[in-house]
C-alpha cells in the first residue's frame, strides 16, 4: 500500500509542476513542487498556503479476487491568502487557480500510473497500475483572509504477491 | 517484484467509439483487425476508423437463441444448436456531432442548407441557395472558393457533388441516402449536400481560401464538388433510409489491458431519441441516444457468419 501512497504521490507532483511550474515551496532548504505528503513531514501546525497537502485517510481492502483490490481516500488540501501585493483581494482567483491545476492533473489521461516501489535506489517499477476516480472539491472554507478547500478522491490499486 | 501477476477483471471508466464508414454499393464493410491495430492510441485512430468521442449508457445485449437437441424417449438433450443470431447495441454520446447525430437518428439525416430568399417552408429545409465551385489546390481542410465567395469564419459547410440524376446511394465519403428515383428528389442539384456527411466548420479563411476545423470525411474534394453553407441538421421519424456503420467500441482497462468490441455492420433499430440528465433543475443535459442491431458477416478465417469479435489484450505479465 505504501508503494501505491508514494506513486500516486510523485505521479500527481509531476503533473501539478508540469501544468504550474511556478508553484514550488521551500521544505527544509529545498525549493520544489509545491506539493507535499503530510505523514512524510514533520508535524507542525503551521499551515503552508498555496501548496497542495496529502492526508490519507480511510482504506479498505477487498479480498475477493485474483489480487486484493485496496481503495485508499486521499485528502487534498490547499489554502491561500491571496497576495500581499494585492492586499489578498486575488485569494478567490487564486483558489480557483489551485482547482483548475488540481482538476487538470487528476483528470488528464490516463488516470492511472505504475505502481513503483521507492524505497530501493532507482525506484522499481511493479506489475500493476495504481488508478483513481473522479475527485470531489469540497464547499471552500473561509478562515479569517484565508481560503481554504479540500478535496477528497479514491486511489486504487492491487497488492502484488510479496508487496507490503 | 518481477514475474507473472494474476489476472483481474478488467477495470474501465468508459467507453470510446469508432466509425468507419460501409460502402453500401458494394456491400463491404470495414473490418477491424485487432491482431494488428488493437493497441492503437484511442486518440489517433487507425484510418479507416473516425472517432466519435466518449459515450455512456453502454449496453450490448445478446438475442441469440440456443435450443437443445433432444433424442429418445424420456427426451433428453443431445446436442444444442444455434437458432437465431442476433445482438444489439445501445449507448448514449457524449457529443452531438455530424456523425453522431446520423448514426444515431434511426433514420436519414440532413443538412439545413441555407434557403433561398422567398423559399418555401420545407420541414427538411427550403431550396437551398445556389453552391459555391471550388478551384483547384483543394485539400480535405482547405477548400479554394476563391476571393469573391461570401463565407465568414464560423459557418458550416457542406461539400459534395452536384445531384444530376444519379440513383442508387449517395453521398461523398459515407452514403447518405439512397435515391429511388430523380423525380423522388425533385431533380434538386443540391440534394446530395443536403443528405451529405461531408461537412465542417470554417475556422479561418485565408486568400479566398476556407480553412476547416478538421479535415472532410471523404478526403480530399473531387473534380466537381461544391461547397453549401448551412445553418444545421434536421432528422425525422419515418422514411425508408437505414444508416450502415462499422462499428469499434474501446474499454481502456486501468491495468493497461483494453477490451474491444468490433460491429462490422451496425444500423439503427430505434428512432430518433434523446436521454435527459438533469444537471440542475431545471437545466438538463440532453444525450443522443442509439440502438443498433448488428448484421452479419463472414469470418474470413473459417467462414462462419457471424455479427459482432469481442478481442482482449491482457495487460503485461498477467497471467492467462
Amino acid at each position: 500500500m505504501q508503494n501505491a501512497k508514494d506513486t500516486f504521490y510523485t505521479t500527481l507532483r509531476d503533473r501539478l509542476a508540469t501544468v504550474n511550474p511556478a508553484r514550488t515551496m521551500v521544505v527544509r532548504s529545498v525549493t520544489r513542487p509545491a506539493v507535499l505528503v503530510e505523514e512524510n513531514e514533520l508535524p507542525s501546525d503551521a499551515v503552508p498556503v498555496d501548496a497542495f497537502r496529502l492526508r490519507w485517510t480511510s482504506l479498505k481492502v477487498d479480498p475477493d479476487g485474483a489480487l486484493p483490490l485496496v481503495t485508499m481516500v486521499c485528502e487534498i488540501r490547499y489554502a491561500t491568502d491571496g497576495s500581499s501585493g494585492n492586499g489578498g483581494m486575488d485569494r478567490g482567483r487564486l483558489l480557483a487557480a489551485m482547482d483548475a491545476e488540481l482538476a487538470s492533473a487528476l483528470s488528464a489521461s490516463p488516470r492511472s500510473a505504475v505502481k513503483t516501489s521507492y524505497s530501493t535506489a532507482p525506484p522499481l517499477p511493479l506489475n500493476t497500475n495504481v488508478f483513481w476516480g473522479e475527485v470531489t472539491f469540497n464547499p471552500a472554507a473561509v478562515a479569517g483572509e484565508r481560503l481554504e478547500r479540500v478535496a477528497t478522491l479514491e486511489v486504487f490499486c492491487y497488492q502484488e504477491a510479496g508487496e507490503l | 517484484m518481477s514475474g507473472l501477476v494474476e489476472a483481474t477483471a478488467p477495470v474501465t471508466r468508459r467507453v470510446r467509439a469508432y466509425f468507419a464508414p460501409v460502402n453500401r454499393t458494394a456491400g463491404v464493410p470495414a473490418v477491424f483487425d485487432a491482431a494488428q491495430l488493437g493497441g492503437f492510441a484511442l486518440d489517433a485512430p487507425p484510418a479507416p476508423w473516425i472517432d466519435l468521442g466518449w459515450c455512456s449508457g453502454f449496453a450490448r445485449k445478446c438475442a441469440t437463441k440456443v435450443a437443445a437437441l433432444r433424442t429418445g424417449a424420456p427426451a433428453v438433450a443431445e446436442t444444442q444448436v444455434r437458432t437465431e443470431v442476433e445482438a444489439t447495441v445501445a449507448l448514449e454520446f457524449e457529443s452531438w456531432g455530424k456523425l453522431q447525430m446520423a448514426l444515431a437518428a434511426g433514420s436519414q439525416q440532413m443538412n439545413l442548407l441555407v434557403p433561398t430568399a422567398g423559399a418555401a417552408a420545407n420541414g427538411s429545409g427550403g431550396v437551398a441557395t445556389a453552391a459555391v465551385p471550388l478551384a483547384a489546390g483543394s485539400t480535405a481542410a482547405s477548400l479554394n472558393v476563391g476571393a469573391a465567395a461570401s463565407f465568414n469564419i464560423g459557418d458550416l459547410v457542406a461539400v459534395d457533388v452536384d445531384y444530376t440524376g444519379q440513383l442508387g446511394f449517395v453521398g461523398s465519403g459515407v452514403s447518405g441516402a439512397y435515391v429511388a428515383s430523380s423525380a423522388a428528389v425533385n431533380g434538386d442539384i443540391n440534394y446530395v449536400r443536403r443528405i451529405s456527411l461531408n461537412v465542417a466548420r470554417v475556422i479561418a479563411i485565408a486568400n479566398g481560401a476556407l480553412q476547416l476545423g478538421g479535415p472532410l470525411l471523404a478526403g480530399a474534394p473531387s473534380p466537381g464538388m461544391q461547397v453549401s453553407r448551412l445553418l444545421g441538421f434536421v432528422d425525422r421519424e419515418g422514411g425508408s433510409w437505414f444508416q450502415e456503420w462499422s462499428a469499434l467500441f474501446v474499454m481502456e482497462g486501468e491495468q493497461s489491458d483494453r477490451v474491444i468490441f468490433h460491429y462490422p455492420r451496425l444500423q439503427a433499430m430505434q428512432g430518433a431519441a434523446e436521454s435527459a440528465t438533469t444537471l440542475a433543475a431545471p437545466l438538463e443535459r440532453l444525450r443522443l441516444t442509439g440502438a443498433f442491431r448488428a448484421l452479419p458477416v463472414k469470418d474470413a478465417n473459417d467462414g462462419e457468419t457471424v455479427v459482432c469479435f469481442r478481442s482482449y489484450l491482457p495487460g503485461a505479465m498477467r497471467a492467462v
